[in-house]
C-alpha cells in the first residue's frame, strides 16, 4: 500500500515536471518566435540601407549625373553639376526613377555652409536638393564624388571641380 | 525525507531554467550587435582618394587651373604657379584643408584620426597625420605613372 502510494506521487511529479518542462520550452519557442519575426522588419529596413549604399556609387555614375567626356577623359565619381541643376529642374519626370525618397549633393570643399542651390544662386552655394519626397526617410547613405562644372574667367572657359558627397535616402516604412 | 527531495528537484529546475536564460540572452546580444552598420565603409575612402585627385586647386599655369594629381606632379617637377607660389606649398595647403573639412576629427566624432600619404618612387613626398590612431581603420590605395615614374597615394582613416 506504501509502495503504491510512493509509486503514484513519484508519477504525479514526473508529470508535474514533464507539464512544466513543456510550458518552459513552449515559452522559449514563443519567445524565439517574436524575435525572429521582430527582426525582420529590421533586416527590411537594413536591406533599404544596403541597396542606397549601392545605389549611392550606382547613381552618381549614371548617365543623368556623371560627367562622362564633358571634362576630359571619363572620369570615375564625377557629377556634372550644370547637369545636375537642369536634371532638378525636371525632376517631377523622374521621382519613381531611382526608388528612393531623397537625392542631395552636398559640398564639402570649399564649404558653403547650407545655402540650397536655385539658378539665382548657382555657384555660391552648399547643397543641390535633387529630389526630396515628402515621406519619412530613412539615414542617408553618402559617397566622395567630384563636383564639376564648366566656369568662364576672363572670357574663357575651364573645368572647375570641387569635392562634394553624395547622398540618398530610402524611405522609411517601418 | 520527502520534503527535501523535492527542495532539491526544485532548485535543480531553478537553476536549468537560469542557465537557459543566460544562454538567451547571450545569443540575443551577439544578434543585436552583429546588425550594424560600420562606421566608415571601404567604398568613401577610395571614392575620397579618387574625388580629391580631380579637385581643381587655385593654382594656374600657362594652360589651366590645376588638379590636385596635376598639382602632384608640377610639385615633383619643382614648378610653380603662375602667381610665383611654390606649387607644393599649395598642394600641402589644400590637402590639409579638405582632409580637414571631410574627415573632422576634433570633438566627439566618430573619426579619430587620419594619415595621407604620397609616395614617389618608393619614397615619401608627404604625409598629413591628424588625431589619434587606433585599431579600426580603413584604407584606401591610388597609384598612377608618369614618364615612367610610379605615383602611390595612400589614406587611412581611423575610428
Amino acid at each position: 500500500m506504501i509502495k503504491r502510494k510512493k509509486a503514484q506521487l513519484k508519477i504525479q511529479q514526473m508529470a508535474f515536471m514533464l507539464m512544466a518542462v513543456t510550458l518552459f520550452f513552449v515559452m522559449v519557442g514563443m519567445f524565439i518566435l517574436v524575435f525572429k519575426f521582430s527582426g525582420l522588419k529590421e533586416s527590411a529596413t537594413l536591406i533599404e540601407e544596403k541597396n542606397a549604399m549601392l545605389l549611392v556609387t550606382k547613381l552618381a555614375n549614371s548617365p543623368e549625373f556623371s560627367c562622362g567626356e564633358a571634362f576630359g577623359s571619363n572620369r570615375i565619381n564625377c557629377i556634372d553639376s550644370d547637369k545636375v541643376m537642369m536634371l532638378k529642374g525636371k525632376i517631377a519626370k523622374y521621382s519613381e526613377f531611382w526608388g528612393v525618397a531623397e537625392i542631395k549633393i552636398r559640398k564639402i570643399y570649399p564649404n558653403n555652409e547650407n545655402i540650397i542651390c536655385t539658378p539665382g544662386n548657382y555657384g555660391n552655394c552648399g547643397i543641390i536638393e535633387v529630389l526630396s519626397k515628402d515621406v519619412n526617410k530613412l539615414p542617408p547613405a553618402s559617397n566622395f564624388v567630384s563636383l564639376c562644372k564648366k566656369e568662364s574667367y576672363n572670357d574663357e572657359f575651364y573645368d572647375k571641380c570641387e569635392l562634394a558627397r553624395f547622398m540618398v535616402s530610402s524611405e522609411d516604412k517601418r | 525525507m520527502k520534503n527535501k527531495i523535492g527542495q532539491e528537484e526544485m532548485v535543480g529546475f531553478a537553476l536549468i531554467m537560469i542557465m537557459v536564460a543566460v544562454i538567451l540572452l547571450i545569443f540575443l546580444s551577439f544578434s543585436l550587435k552583429s546588425s550594424g552598420k560600420e562606421i566608415v565603409e571601404s567604398y568613401e575612402v577610395e571614392s575620397f582618394i579618387e574625388s580629391l585627385l580631380q579637385y581643381t586647386s587655385d593654382c594656374e599655369d600657362n594652360l589651366e587651373y590645376l588638379s590636385i594629381q596635376k598639382l602632384i606632379f608640377d610639385c615633383n617637377d619643382d614648378k610653380i604657379c603662375l602667381d610665383e607660389r611654390n606649387t607644393c606649398d599649395v598642394l600641402n595647403l589644400t590637402l590639409k584643408d579638405i582632409i580637414k573639412e571631410s574627415w573632422n576629427v576634433e570633438g566627439d566624432t566618430p573619426i579619430k584620426g587620419y594619415e595621407f600619404k604620397i609616395i614617389i618612387e618608393g619614397e615619401e613626398m608627404l604625409l598629413i597625420k591628424e588625431g589619434n590612431i587606433t585599431k579600426s581603420y580603413k584604407e584606401a590605395m591610388q597609384d598612377f605613372s608618369r614618364r615612367g615614374e610610379d605615383y602611390e597615394l595612400f589614406f587611412k582613416t581611423f575610428y
